[in-house]
């Protein structure tokens, strides 16, 4: 537990600077800017996966992920609306599962099922502040249960604030109007969906609030994730008309 | 020491202006008053650079100091506006000077009773934002310690309001992301509707309304939305002249 013994801090403290130097490393070696971002949160966390949800309107929309296992996960979790990183987003505080499956607390007993399957074993969810508001969170996944040492807590909380900072900047130099072109790739894992929901409401006759409801409980009944579905029913192969 | 407690003091409110719900001209009215209290001086005020980097007036110890301050900025000349350009302590200890150095500003200060008039420049390395103005009844200019504690002042100021803009930024493009990812998933939606609905691929549909937002001379996404919401049906879009594929 003590920061100098930590392996992933290597006994140097996280800063904004040595941050993005850990990101610099990773556009080097070919990562996209927002994918950058949360590969060098689990470089510098020493973590197995690092997403970024924003708020987006009025729900939170996943914008990063370090890697594709990440993003399912952060899909998961925005499909069954709950979990560490929506606490964290809802309460403005760090919201922390070091051992998901031991579940003595009876929370977010779906999403718990669900991140386990995909081999996460604990998972950890801080806000990410700008300008004072919580504009999103950052969500870290480990395959192994247990707390984070009193060092990576304070660096996800570093990490968490340069991405922030670091993305309200990329939007700050985007034409009004106009999303960030370094979030616009990264947002492919819910383009898909966002798609399919637009597919289904014309095929259920049903608003699209609804159609995405349809599509979790479809997902829930067949064991499957909502992207995969959304696969499905862009290529045609799934419908729900009624 | 009362100075010091009073200098704590001001430090204090700057904390305050990290928080969100903060008033800086009511925080630098505050400073102004505060900079009475602390220094050796009977009036101060604060001016502030606009975007064209024309200095403007923001705050006062009082009603008359307003006017003496309008009046240097009227004139454009003065202890703030050296203070301001040069981004070092200019002061007139006597009237005398003052004419000599403001000669159109300075009978109006000695009009206001005012004989020592000191500018004390706002800045945080490079980025010069304003000044303070600390003027006296009596002549004498500022002694050496009140000179240190006039720029602790200036600088605490300048901490005040380099944070309540960088909090205002921050939310400007903070709310900007949010409409910009929202209106991403509304498009994508109304990519589906439109490619379900007339049996077209995504890519088709999002050429077919952008044409739709071009023809009714409307933002993408508030085409978007009126596809999703059901506002227009894609019927509508279909009478459009077909896009290229």
């Amino acid at each position: 537990m003590s920061p100098a013994g930590d392996p992933a801090s290597g006994g140097e403290r996280l800063d904004a600077g040595r941050f993005a130097r850990a990101v610099a490393i990773r556009v080097d070696a070919g990562d996209d800017p927002a994918t950058a971002l949360c590969a060098a949160g689990v470089d510098v966390l020493g973590l197995t996966g690092v997403g970024i949800m924003l708020l987006s309107g009025t729900r939170l929309d996943c914008v990063a992920v370090s890697d594709e296992v990440t993003g399912n996960i952060e899909a998961l979790e925005l499909m069954v609306g709950e979990g560490p990183c929506v606490d964290a987003f809802r309460t403005g505080i760090p919201c922390f599962d070091a051992n998901l499956a031991d579940d003595h607390t009876g929370t977010w007993t779906e999403w718990r099922a669900a991140v386990l399957a995909a081999g996460v074993r604990a998972a950890f969810g801080f806000p990410v502040m700008v300008a004072n508001d919580c504009i999103g969170v950052l969500n870290c996944y480990r395959d192994t249960a247990g707390e984070l040492s009193t060092a990576q807590v304070a660096d996800a909380q570093v990490v968490a604030n340069a991405a922030g900072q670091t993305i309200v900047a990329w939007q700050a130099e985007a034409p009004t109007g106009t999303l960030a072109w370094q979030l616009e790739k990264s947002g492919n894992y819910s383009v898909a969906v966002h798609q399919a929901v637009g597919r289904v409401s014309v095929q259920a006759k049903v608003k699209v609030d609804d159609a995405m409801a349809l599509l979790r409980a479809h997902a829930f009944a067949h064991d499957t994730t909502i992207i995969d579905l959304a696969t499905e029913v862009l290529a045609g192969r799934l419908r729900f008309d009624v | 020491m009362p100075k010091e407690r009073e200098v704590l003091r001001a430090l204090v409110e700057v904390a305050d202006t990290f928080v969100d719900d903060y008033d800086v001209v009511d925080f630098l009215h505050r400073l102004a008053t505060r900079c009475v209290a602390i220094l050796d001086v009977d009036e101060a005020g604060v001016m502030l650079a606009d975007p064209t980097n024309t200095l403007r007036y923001v705050a006062s110890s009082s009603e008359q100091m307003r006017l003496v301050e309008l009046l240097e900025l009227q004139h454009e000349q003065g202890p703030c506006l050296d203070a301001y350009r040069d981004g070092v302590v200019s002061i007139s200890a006597r009237s005398e000077e003052a004419d000599v150095l403001w000669p159109m500003f300075a009978s109006h200060a000695r009009d206001a009773g005012l004989a020592s008039l000191a500018g004390v420049p706002m800045r945080l390395r490079d980025d010069r934002i304003g000044a303070l103005n600390l003027f006296s009844r009596r002549p004498g200019g500022l002694g050496e310690e009140d000179r240190h504690v006039a720029q602790a002042l200036a600088d605490i100021a300048t901490i005040g309001v380099l944070q309540a803009r960088a909090i205002h930024d921050g939310k400007i493009v903070a709310s900007q992301l949010q409409t910009a990812l929202e209106s991403r998933v509304t498009i994508e939606q109304a990519k589906g509707v439109l490619s379900e609905y007339m049996g077209i691929s995504v890519d088709v549909a999002f050429a077919l309304l952008r044409t739709y937002a071009r023809a009714q001379n409307i933002k993408l996404t508030d085409a978007a939305r009126r596809v999703v919401s059901g506002a227009v049906s894609p019927d509508v879009l279909g009478t459009i002249r077909k896009p290229r594929s």
